[in-house]
Parts: C-alpha cells; sequence; structure tokens
C-alpha cells in the first residue's frame, strides 16, 4: 500500500520535471537573494510596501471594474450603485480609495529613503530614472481615478489639469486633444480616463517594476550598516524565507489599517459633476496640493515651465548630484538640499490644505 | 518552510527548552497561517459576494392606469420599461391596493405567456396547460408539481391611480432625474401625474 504510493508520487513527480525542468534548488536560487541586515528595520523596506499596495489596487480595481460604466450618462449612477447598492462595494470602493492614498504615501517615503541614504548614486543612477517614471506614473493613477467619479471636484480637477496641459509650450495643444479626446471635455473623455487609469498606465507600471526589480536584483541592495550594529554580526539574511515573512507582516498591517480606514471613513459620493456650474471651493486629491498651490503663486506659464525645470532635475539628480559634490567636495550637499524640498513641499501641502482659496 | 535553524537542529532532540521552543514555534506558524487563510480568505468572500450581488433589475413604481378603467375580473397586460410583460388584473371590489395583483405573464414552466381567463378565474398556460389561481400560486399542470408560482410586483393605488413596482430599463433611465431611489419613485410618479403616456395595452 505504502510502496503505490510512493511509486505513484514519484511518477507525478517525474511527469512534473519532465514537463518543468526546474528543480526546487535552481528556483530557490533564482528567487532568492542575500539580503543586506539594515533591511530588518521596516522603513528600509518600503519599497516592497508600494508593490503589496499596488496588488491591493489590482485586486480591487477589477472588482469595481465590473460594476463601473465609464460614461458621463452613467459614470456616477454606477460608482453610486458600488458604494449603496452592490453588497460590500462601499468596503471596495474604500479600500481603492485608501489604497491610493497609502500608495503614493508609500511611493514619496520610499523615494526619500532613497534619497536621503544616497542610494541613487553610481551605478543606481538608471533605477532612480526607472523610480522616478513609477512615481509619475503613481501619481497619473491617482489623477485619472479620482476623474472617473465624475462627481463636481473630479469633473472640475480634470478640467483644471486638461487646461493645465495646454499650456505645456509647443506640445500644450496636442496634450490636451489627447487626453480629452477633443478640444473639451466631451462624452468620451471618461472612457479615454478609464482606459488610461485601468490598462495603460498598469501595464506601464508593472514593467516600469520588472525593470526596477531586475535593476535592484543585479546591483544588489545598496549596503548600510548602523553604528549600534555589532560587527560579528551576519550582513546579509535570505530573501526566502525571512525577507518574505518581513514583506508578509508588512502586508498583513497594512491590511488591518486600510480596513479600518475603510471603515472608518468609507469613501462618500460627493454632487454629480455639473459642467455649467463650478464649485466655491475646488481642490485636487491631497497628493496634488504643491502643484495646486504652485499655480496659485505664478502665472500658468512660469508654473508650468518651472515645474517642468524642477521635475526634470529630479529626473537628472544623480547626476546633478555627482556634480555638485565634485564642485563643492561636500558629499552632504544633497541631504541639504532634500531638506529644504522636504520642508517647502510638505509647507505647501499644509498650506494649502488648511486655506480655502 | 524553511527548518534548518542551526542553532536549533544541533540540540539534542527531547531537550527541554528545545521542545519548548519548537512547540511555541509551531504554534505561531499555524496561528499565522491560520490568521491569513482566514484574513485573505474572508476577503475572497466578499469579493465573490460583490461580484454576485448583481443578480436584480432596479425596480420604479409606473403608472399603469385609472382603476375605473380596469373592471372587477378584467385584465390587462402591461408592457414594462425593461419591456417584461405583466398581467395586472382587478380581482375583487374596492379600491385598496389589496383588490389588485401584478403577475408576470412569463409561466415559470418554461417561459410561455400565460393570460387571465376571467370566467374561470384563474391564468393558464396554453404551452403545458399549467394553472394558476388568481394569487399567481400554480394550482395544476407542470408547475403545480414543481410548485411554481407567477412572480408577484408590488401594486399600490393613489388617489384613483394604479401604480406598479416595475423593472426598469437600464440605468439610462435612472439618469433622467433621479440620484436616490426616493427621487427615482417621486419622478415616477410625477411623470405618471403629467400625463405621460402609458405603455399599457389592453
Amino acid at each position: 500500500m505504502a510502496a503505490s504510493r510512493t511509486g505513484w508520487k514519484n511518477r507525478l513527480a517525474a511527469w512534473w520535471a519532465e514537463r518543468v525542468p526546474v528543480s526546487g534548488v535552481q528556483l530557490r536560487e533564482l528567487t532568492n537573494e542575500p539580503v543586506p541586515n539594515h533591511l530588518k528595520k521596516w522603513w528600509f523596506a518600503l519599497g516592497g510596501t508600494p508593490a503589496y499596495l499596488f496588488l491591493i489596487q489590482v485586486f480591487t480595481g477589477i472588482l469595481l471594474a465590473f460594476y463601473y460604466q465609464p460614461s458621463p450618462l452613467t459614470a456616477y449612477e454606477s460608482v453610486a450603485y458600488i458604494t449603496r447598492h452592490a453588497e460590500y462595494g462601499w468596503y471596495f470602493r474604500s479600500l481603492h480609495k485608501w489604497g491610493a492614498t497609502f500608495m503614493i504615501a508609500a511611493v514619496i517615503l520610499h523615494q526619500m529613503r532613497v534619497y536621503f541614504t544616497g542610494a541613487y548614486r553610481r551605478p543606481r543612477e538608471l533605477n532612480w530614472v526607472i523610480g522616478m517614471c513609477l512615481l509619475l506614473c503613481t501619481l497619473l493613477l491617482g489623477f485619472t481615478g479620482y476623474s472617473l467619479v465624475y462627481e463636481q471636484l473630479s469633473y472640475w480637477g480634470a478640467q483644471v489639469a486638461a487646461n493645465l496641459s495646454e499650456a505645456v509650450p509647443l506640445a500644450g495643444s496636442v496634450l490636451k486633444h489627447l487626453l480629452l479626446g477633443g478640444p473639451e471635455y466631451n462624452e468620451r473623455t471618461l472612457a479615454r480616463f478609464y482606459v488610461i487609469h485601468a490598462a495603460v498606465l498598469p501595464v506601464t507600471l508593472i514593467l516600469l517594476l520588472a525593470i526596477h526589480i531586475a535593476f535592484v536584483r543585479l546591483h544588489g541592495v545598496t549596503e548600510l550598516r548602523f553604528e549600534d550594529e555589532e560587527q560579528t554580526e551576519p550582513r546579509y539574511y535570505n530573501f526566502f524565507p525571512d525577507h518574505l515573512y518581513t514583506e508578509l507582516c508588512i502586508g498583513l498591517v497594512l491590511m488591518i489599517l486600510l480596513s479600518a480606514l475603510a471603515t472608518i471613513f468609507p469613501a462618500v459620493m460627493g454632487p454629480k459633476a455639473n459642467p455649467l456650474e463650478t464649485p466655491e471651493v475646488i481642490k485636487p486629491e491631497w497628493f496634488f496640493y504643491v502643484v495646486f498651490r504652485w499655480l496659485k503663486l505664478f502665472s500658468l506659464t512660469t508654473a508650468i515651465v518651472s515645474a517642468g525645470f524642477i521635475v526634470a532635475a529630479m529626473f537628472l539628480w544623480p547626476w546633478i548630484d555627482a556634480l555638485l559634490i565634485r564642485l563643492t567636495g561636500n558629499r552632504e550637499i544633497s541631504t541639504y538640499i532634500g531638506v529644504v524640498a522636504t520642508i517647502l513641499l510638505t509647507g505647501m501641502t499644509i498650506y494649502e490644505a488648511l486655506v480655502e482659496h | 518552510m524553511d527548518d534548518s535553524d542551526s542553532s536549533h537542529t544541533q540540540r539534542p532532540h527531547g531537550a527541554g527548552p528545545t521542545t519548548g521552543r519548537s512547540a511555541r514555534r509551531l504554534f505561531l506558524r499555524v496561528a499565522m497561517a491560520g490568521g491569513l487563510v482566514a484574513g485573505y480568505g474572508t476577503l475572497g468572500v466578499m469579493a465573490g459576494r460583490f461580484l454576485y450581488s448583481n443578480g436584480q433589475p432596479s425596480r420604479r413604481w409606473q403608472f399603469v392606469t385609472t382603476i375605473d378603467a380596469l373592471a372587477v375580473g378584467d385584465a390587462i397586460l402591461y408592457e414594462a420599461p425593461n419591456g417584461a410583460k405583466l398581467i395586472i388584473a382587478r380581482q375583487k371590489e374596492g379600491e385598496t391596493d389589496d383588490c389588485f395583483a401584478a403577475l408576470s405573464s412569463i409561466c415559470p414552466h418554461l417561459g410561455c405567456l400565460v393570460h387571465w381567463e376571467p370566467q374561470n378565474e384563474r391564468f393558464f398556460c396554453p404551452c403545458h396547460n399549467g394553472i394558476f389561481d388568481k394569487g399567481g400560486k400554480a394550482i395544476s399542470g407542470p408547475p403545480a408539481a414543481a410548485g411554481q408560482q407567477l412572480t408577484r410586483f408590488p401594486v399600490k393605488v393613489d388617489r384613483g391611480r394604479l401604480f406598479v413596482l416595475a423593472p426598469v430599463e437600464s440605468l439610462l433611465e435612472l439618469n433622467v432625474a433621479c440620484r436616490s431611489h426616493t427621487t427615482c419613485r417621486l419622478a415616477g410618479h410625477f411623470r405618471a401625474r403629467a400625463g405621460e403616456p402609458r405603455r399599457a395595452e389592453v
């Protein structure tokens, strides 16, 4: 009896090995990677956090897509149906909304960690550029997702953004036309936002993420050692299963937090979009407060061109940093600039959150 | 799960601290795995229910006819906005809601249309001789054998007018003036009061 069971197992294992010629050892080597000890501190493991949140966004997004109808006639009502009538619809929509907020926050925190530890420096410059693309993708996902609800604020937010893109020198009108699917916001615009939000950006993000992770694997995680660390401690630990467990724990904590927020502060329905009436107080989502404040400080063209320069400087930062170090001889120069930039960005965000206009 | 923690495996088996530690490890592993399965499993069940819940078509109160146009024992065929055929019958004297019945005209057996026989006070399905009483309950034929009945729609009488809570066409209909179920009902009501042509056919 036992022998026949062993024989059956062996035959099944042989059948599998013939068709999938990868051994367990090979698979473990392939997926495993020595992880520097500092990643045991969770704030250094923040790169995995947006990835996990992205999975939640994909899962809840697919669920919401079963009911969402991207047309001005039906968009608001379909979201209202999800929120009020579909079973657990309020939960999945709220999870999606809070997941987006957390994902953007996690990407920003991850980028700040990389910045302040100088992890973008040679030879990892290109991965910083990929990371910047991932940040832009995440912000665009936030913007297009918010526009899909077709509330007053999301509609007028999209209008403002479309007119903003028109102010971009040279390519402005083409950009606006591409974004709206015509010279103005029309009945085909929402479908366009939907495809960008649910297909174009996620696929781009997945491809970029694959390159991002491939670069991390090729270069290895930047090593950091702390003063309080004993020199005799091993410098690395295994990705599988040790680091995976860390990520699993972070994932669970995130899920609990998101569920709590979704329950206590669920996503609600604002008034339906009215193209004939701009609301008295208009605000974008929190992650665009900085841009919104920036637009109020300068003329449109100045604001757009300066914002363009800032984003370009962020993309090219590894090389700008190297140049600054060469010129000043001070390796800490990026830290000072980073602290000033963080104070400015946080200050403008808080200021925009506090004032009405 | 990887059990190759050298600091533990090198100790002799059966020693007190190791046994305690292994038991604790086992407990933590089971608790962790159980928690994961329970947590994500619940999420999966919720997702399933979310996807499954879109079964019922939305319904709104629709004007059918004035009650004096429908004599006791008579029935009319009414087409709901989504195309569903309803039989609306006045089953007894009076002007209250329970004097009227709105039943789906689709036989639950195999989908043929039933018709009202006033002389026999019953609905009859010509396809397989299914017979239903005036409340829509099957009393003879294959539907009775299966214990089936005609789907019933709520009716109400309001100032001499008869309304039925009928399935509506699509979300497009809802967009006319409705933001919530209450306003939808009111919108339907006012459209009816404004004398919008009724979709009933006698």
